[in-house]
């Protein structure tokens, strides 16, 4: 909000332009809020899963859909900071919740903080094919590394990751995880929406539609892009933590290129550059993921792959662009109403 | 999307269709439910609840398959016999997809949705480790793990019905040195299982006289083993044995037959290959391939020739009952359990574990198996087995039941 403005001015701009991502985000919180009354305990940690891989899915959506940067490695940082944790508890007897999650954002952040001097901060600005390859790169070597490397299980990952507490509350799957990753979510969400509609968001839009022309206007758009790139190592690297308490163990599939893409498709398949769309579609990929396999044990993933593919082909703005007109989904900075962002 | 980067080659995809149509099939042929199979009659009693967790697509469905085939054929079985304590068997059947991540949702489905009384799955290894908390620690349950493995598994509530490493190279490694040759070349692709066993395996070999050339390791999807090849050439290696996987594995086995490695006399030993795996090479490049393991299809006691007759009845010829995919685990896993829920009395966690802890079934693929009280393994027989014209024959029968030697016994 622009101080100096009455306050009724946004509602009355929310009410004509009928802004749909706000009543989404109210929704799916009242939801998320209540739903735990009636879940038994497999949902609830289902749904928990979904909040940390939503986590994920925000942070690829940062990377792709507001800075332009097409991380195919988004897993990387999830898994470096998963077996951080991972080692820090089961080394060191870490299982204090707060310092565990701090060093896996740490963790993410450092990572993304390297992948970022390889990838974006070379000799030449570095092309879209460029960072996607160095990127999936990235999270392939480290998938090999850890694979062949007995001091952090190779193959086998580290099992048995001890429960974590959060201010006295052993963190155990149900209602105390459930809402501990449904509070990370929310704060992370709230945080991303207001970076991406800062000044800062601002500059990453314009870099997204056209980097040469933001260049010339004086900005030194790789470091917008750098640093959107280590926020999301951060964000990634706090949900590998989560998702290491969660699920007791670590190993080299939460590494490498097969959830760095899953990571793009739940949030192809929600819809880039709305970050709500992220969480949706990790959310729906998820669910469509499991009852197709009830049903069709050994075809579910070819259902999913159909699906994917039919939404990336017809709809590539995403699921939500159903209910989400394309002038909301692309933003509105300053006073201009076109939606020629 | 959910293949592991250890994908096979392309050309078994259309293989593995079939495969998986042919289960398919005989799933619809069975009428049950695709997930969940319910006794057919009407009972009065509440099911008793068996959780599988199997790899039934990505690269090791080849080994899950099969392992589901048997779950539904013994669960029909029991259920056509008058059931489990006068109630039904109900199978839950997930799809652990080879991929862990994932597998871990599914199997806490399982032990917190469907409230099964037992899971019996995980193939890797890295299966195994991802699912055991869900199930054992965190979910209170009993877990049977029914694959050949590393070893080393020694906690309460979990068993393991596979074979070995002393089960299989014990009998095996002398085997060898007397049948083929002193020289001995461990390759072995780069993860826990087969620097576990070749570790083993080189040990026993060095104990008994002879030399190990060489023991290296590659990533797991290498195919190309030139370099290899050269120094189990040069090094005028008698054995390879090797604990290599799929695609790895059949690629070296053809490397070293056009280097003529076979032709000069030598031999690859593989504990991994039985009849669902010697499929993939040629018969040629086979012949002679050794292997160890607790049944083959040759196996010539009546009860086994008859388990056979009655899986290729139900479920034709594709997915074979074997032993190295843990789909003759799977079978002693369900039989071990059912015999120890029926001297406990009762279905719940503990009194079941301590009647596991020492069950016994008379018959078996291979034959007869029994929990070696105390340490959650099973004493069981094992068999030699050599590829010839594309089938395994028996070359050597272990001398009664063969003691597992692990947790501490």
């Amino acid at each position: 909000m622009i101080p100096g403005r009455p306050m009724s001015l946004p509602m009355l701009r929310f009410a004509t332009d009928r802004a749909v991502i706000p009543l989404i985000e109210m929704g799916l919180l009242l939801v998320f809020a209540l739903l735990p009354f009636g879940l038994n305990s497999f949902w609830m940690a289902f749904a928990t899963r979904v909040f940390i891989l939503g986590l994920l899915a925000l942070s690829f959506d940062l990377a792709w859909g507001y800075a332009g940067i097409l991380s195919f490695g988004q897993a990387l940082f999830f898994g470096v900071s998963g077996y951080a944790v991972a080692l820090l508890a089961t080394r060191l007897g870490i299982t204090n919740a707060a310092v565990l999650l701090a060093a896996a954002a740490a963790t993410g952040l450092l990572t993304g903080v390297v992948m970022a001097a390889i990838v974006l901060f070379g000799r030449k600005t570095p092309t879209q094919v460029f960072v996607a390859l160095g990127t999936l790169t990235g999270s392939y070597v480290i998938d090999r590394v850890v694979r062949g490397w007995a001091l952090v299980g190779g193959q086998n990952g580290i099992p048995s990751v001890p429960v974590a507490t959060l201010a006295g509350v052993a963190l155990e799957e149900g209602p105390a995880f459930y809402y501990a990753a449904l509070v990370l979510l929310a704060l992370v969400y709230l945080g991303l929406r207001a970076l991406v509609r800062s000044q800062f968001g601002l500059v990453l839009a314009g870099i997204r539609q056209n980097e040469a022309r933001v260049g010339f206007l004086g900005y030194g758009a790789q470091n917008y892009k750098g640093l959107a790139f280590c926020v999301a190592g951060a964000v990634a690297g706090l949900a590998g933590g989560l998702y290491v308490l969660h699920e007791g163990f670590v190993g080299p599939g939460q590494i490498g290129p097969v959830l760095s893409t899953q990571v793009v498709l739940y949030a192809m398949f929600g819809g880039v550059g709305t970050l709500i769309g992220a969480v949706l579609g990790t959310g729906l990929i998820e669910l469509v993921g499991h009852f197709a396999s009830q049903y069709w044990e050994i075809g579910w993933p070819v259902v999913l792959g159909l699906l994917l593919l039919a939404v990336i082909t017809w709809r590539p703005a995403g699921l939500i662009s159903f209910i989400v007109p394309e002038r909301e989904r692309k933003g509105r900075y300053g006073a201009r109403k076109d939606g020629l962002s | 999307m959910y293949d592991d980067h250890s994908a096979r080659p392309v050309s078994l995809s259309r293989r593995l269709l079939l495969q998986r149509s042919a289960l398919l099939s005989g799933m619809a042929a069975l009428g049950a439910g695709s997930y969940v199979m319910m006794p057919s009659e009407s009972w009065a009693a509440e099911p008793i609840k068996v959780g599988f967790a199997l790899d039934l697509t990505g690269p090791i469905s080849v080994q899950g398959l099969p392992g589901a085939n048997v779950a539904k054929m013994l669960i029909e079985e029991i259920n056509a016999a008058g059931g489990l304590l006068g109630r039904p068997l109900q199978m839950f059947l997930e799809d652990t997809a080879t991929n862990e991540s994932l597998a871990v949702t599914r199997v806490r489905k399982l032990v917190q949705n469907d409230d099964v009384d037992v899971v019996i799955g995980g193939i890797t290894s890295s299966m195994r480790n991802a699912i055991k908390d869900t199930i054992v620690s965190r979910g209170k349950k009993l877990y049977i793990y029914p694959q050949l493995y590393e070893g080393k598994e020694c906690q309460p509530n979990l068993f393991c019905t596979g074979p070995t490493p002393a089960q299989q190279v014990d009998t095996f490694v002398p085997w060898l040195i007397k049948n083929t040759g002193k020289r001995f070349f461990f390759p072995g692709a780069d993860y826990i299982w087969p620097h576990t066993l070749n570790g083993y395996a080189r040990r026993v070999a060095e104990r008994n006289g002879a030399t190990t050339v060489g023991e290296e390791y590659s990533p797991t999807d290498q195919t190309d083993y030139g370099a290899l090849v050269n120094k189990i050439m040069s090094g005028n290696v008698d054995v390879v044995f090797s604990t290599l996987i799929p695609p790895g594995l059949p690629a070296l086995i053809r490397q070293l037959y056009e280097a003529g490695f076979m032709k000069r006399g030598g031999r690859v030993a593989s504990v991994l290959y039985d009849e669902s795996t010697l499929k993939i090479s040629s018969t040629a490049e086979v012949e002679g391939v050794a292997s160890c393991l607790d049944y083959f299809r040759a196996v010539d006691d009546p009860f086994s020739r008859k388990l056979h007759e009655r899986y290729v009845a139900m479920f034709g010829p594709k997915n074979p009952l074997s032993a190295a995919g843990g789909s003759t685990g799977v079978y002693r896993a369900v039989k071990l359990w059912e015999a120890a829920v029926r001297e406990a009395g009762s279905v719940a966690r503990d009194p079941v574990a301590k009647a596991l802890d020492h069950a016994k079934i008379a018959d078996g693929p291979g034959g007869p198996a029994e929990m070696v009280p105390g340490t959650r393994h099973v004493r069981m027989n094992m068999y030699i087995g050599v590829a010839k014209g594309g089938r395994y024959e028996v070359v050597e029968k272990s001398s009664g039941p063969v003691e597992p030697h692990e947790c501490g016994k």
